[in-house]
């Protein structure tokens, strides 16, 4: 049994400004001693996707309506995803002195670091921007569904990052195997490939993954002006939700242990 | 007989109990920090399981791998409100463990701890502080993780710098600091903040001699101005000089409770006797 009080004022607003700032310095160390400064954040999505079109698009000349779009926006995503998970994973091993010697509550670690690398894919979709205007591009008015679809892959992507960033304290090995997983979700999920490459008995096993859920939405919403079926919609919330739950209930139990042997 | 004397144990350990509870309620109030009957424990690895490949090869082989190590053996005591408590003892002996979970970082494995008022641990200076920023920001950063907020760290970070004689290189990143003013900024931000009950391992230690001064004279005005302190050190000298009262732990037992000098002196015994039995 434990009480005691670490907080003057409101808890909210106080661990808010903690968790913000703690995103902020993750967006200014990641682009830190650059030479063009913060200006790489706009550049750098900007080039990667530049490669990746001459790359793929000369390659695949597809079939797919407005491929190079299609492309970079399930690029967008399918990185957003990745990055998050991926630095959510290292988020609590990485910190091992900072959580032995001082207290705040644990899950702030993967909310800021998952809200860094979301920040970092708003950059992300600016340059995609950039790249709609260069095609003369105008896109239908469905887009506006966007922001709901990135607030459902930023719960899933939370749920996630909580379960990583204790799972790696016990499991050290988590970060290759993690790597392998994501790898794989590449080719499963159509961020260059459509869908229908894939017979049908496959495509129905593929379509409960949530992020094939949300790069296919992305693709109809953004590019063909597809309202994405109700069902669709439902199921990705109702899976975004429960990992989210399940993922901080996961967090909850393991953190204190997790300590321990970090 | 022998079942009379356990009843009448059991009896004697029930009236403490009732005496105990009268007591919290005649002094409700006056302690800052209660700790009751704590034990914590570590499991200490042999073979160390940390991939998931070990921990499918630990499935099959019936080896236990782990060594149970007792860390805190049921400790309690009382700090008053406005006292300094000093916590001494060797190395290993559970002060910083003790101090974790007063902080609220390790959780007990039974017992209680209860704090009232506002908590700041200052287990170690400068926790967090990112090389490649700057010194404001790394204030910033350092103020929040230990509750401030952030306007409260914005106003006083002129202070802060101006206390650790440091306003030239308020934009330098922190890499370029040398060990001794990365301490003294960490120092001067940890000040800052203005709780009830300060929880402190072995900080004052820190920058040159004249800043040793001042760094023990903003203890000593803590102090002054009423705050809790415990205070886990090996400077028997800082013990008698500062403490109201003083813990001696040994083995995750407390040793001896009381007057510093008392305290001190009998640590000085124990080890002493220790020697000529060796």
């Amino acid at each position: 049994m434990y009480s005691g009080r670490f907080l003057k004022g409101v808890p909210l607003t106080r661990y808010s400004s903690l968790i913000f700032s703690l995103a902020i310095s993750g967006l200014k160390l990641h682009y830190k001693n650059s030479f063009l400064g913060f200006m790489w954040t706009f550049l750098q999505p900007l080039l990667f996707l530049g490669v990746l079109y001459v790359v793929f698009s000369s390659l695949l000349g597809s079939r797919i309506p407005y491929f190079p779009l299609y492309l970079l926006i399930g690029l967008v995503l399918w990185n957003s995803f990745s990055r998050s998970t991926s630095s959510s994973m290292m988020s609590f091993v990485s910190r091992r002195d900072l959580l032995l010697k001082v207290y705040f509550p644990r899950e702030i670690i993967p909310i800021s670091t998952t809200i860094t690398t979301f920040i970092m894919m708003l950059f992300d979709l600016c340059a995609f921007g950039v790249f709609v205007a260069l095609f003369h591009f105008v896109p239908p008015w469905t887009i506006l569904y966007l922001p709901i679809l990135l607030i459902l892959l930023f719960t899933l992507t939370l749920g996630l990052s909580f379960i990583l960033s204790v799972a790696n304290v016990y499991f050290r090995d988590l970060e290759h195997i993690w790597g392998i997983v994501l790898q794989a979700g590449f080719f499963l999920t159509p961020v260059f490939l459509s869908m229908d490459i894939y017979p049908p008995s496959v495509r129905h096993i593929l379509v409960f993954n949530p992020m094939t859920l949300v790069i296919d939405m992305a693709h109809n919403i953004v590019l063909y002006n597809h309202m994405p079926s109700v069902g669709a919609f439902g199921y990705l919330a109702v899976v975004s939700l429960a990992i989210l739950g399940l993922g901080y209930m996961i967090f909850k139990k393991f953190e204190s242990k997790a300590i321990e042997i970090i | 007989m022998r079942e009379k004397e356990t009843e009448e144990e059991e009896v004697k350990d029930q009236h403490t109990n009732i005496s105990d509870d009268t007591d919290t309620l005649l002094n409700e109030g006056r302690y800052a920090i209660r700790v009751q009957s704590l034990h914590k424990s570590f499991r200490i690895s042999h073979e160390k399981k940390s991939t998931v490949y070990e921990h499918l090869v630990g499935l099959f082989s019936k080896s236990r791998g782990y060594e149970k190590l007792n860390v805190l053996n049921g400790i309690s005591f009382d700090v008053n409100k406005g006292e300094m408590m000093g916590i001494i003892g060797k190395n290993g002996q559970g002060k910083t463990t003790l101090l974790q979970i007063l902080s609220g970082i390790l959780k007990p494995d039974s017992g209680a701890v209860k704090l009232s008022g506002s908590t700041v641990p200052f287990l170690s200076l400068g926790t967090g502080f990112q090389p490649d920023l700057s010194a404001i920001d790394n204030i910033v950063m350092y103020g929040l993780y230990l509750g401030l907020t952030k306007k409260e760290i914005k106003e006083r970070i002129p202070q802060i710098l101006n206390y650790a004689e440091l306003e030239r290189f308020a934009d330098t990143k922190l890499k370029h600091f040398s060990t001794g003013m990365f301490a003294r900024l960490a120092f001067s931000t940890a000040v800052q903040v203005d709780p009830d009950i300060l929880l402190v391992d072995e900080v004052l230690s820190v920058g040159d001699v004249s800043f040793q001064e001042k760094s023990f004279e903003t203890f000593l005005s803590f102090k002054k101005r009423g705050k809790t302190i415990v205070f886990v050190t090996h400077s028997l000298e800082l013990v008698k000089r500062l403490c109201d009262r003083a813990i001696f732990i040994q083995d995750g037992n407390i040793q001896k409770i009381g007057r510093p000098q008392e305290v001190v002196e009998e640590f000085y015994n124990f080890y002493d006797i220790r020697k000529k039995n060796v």
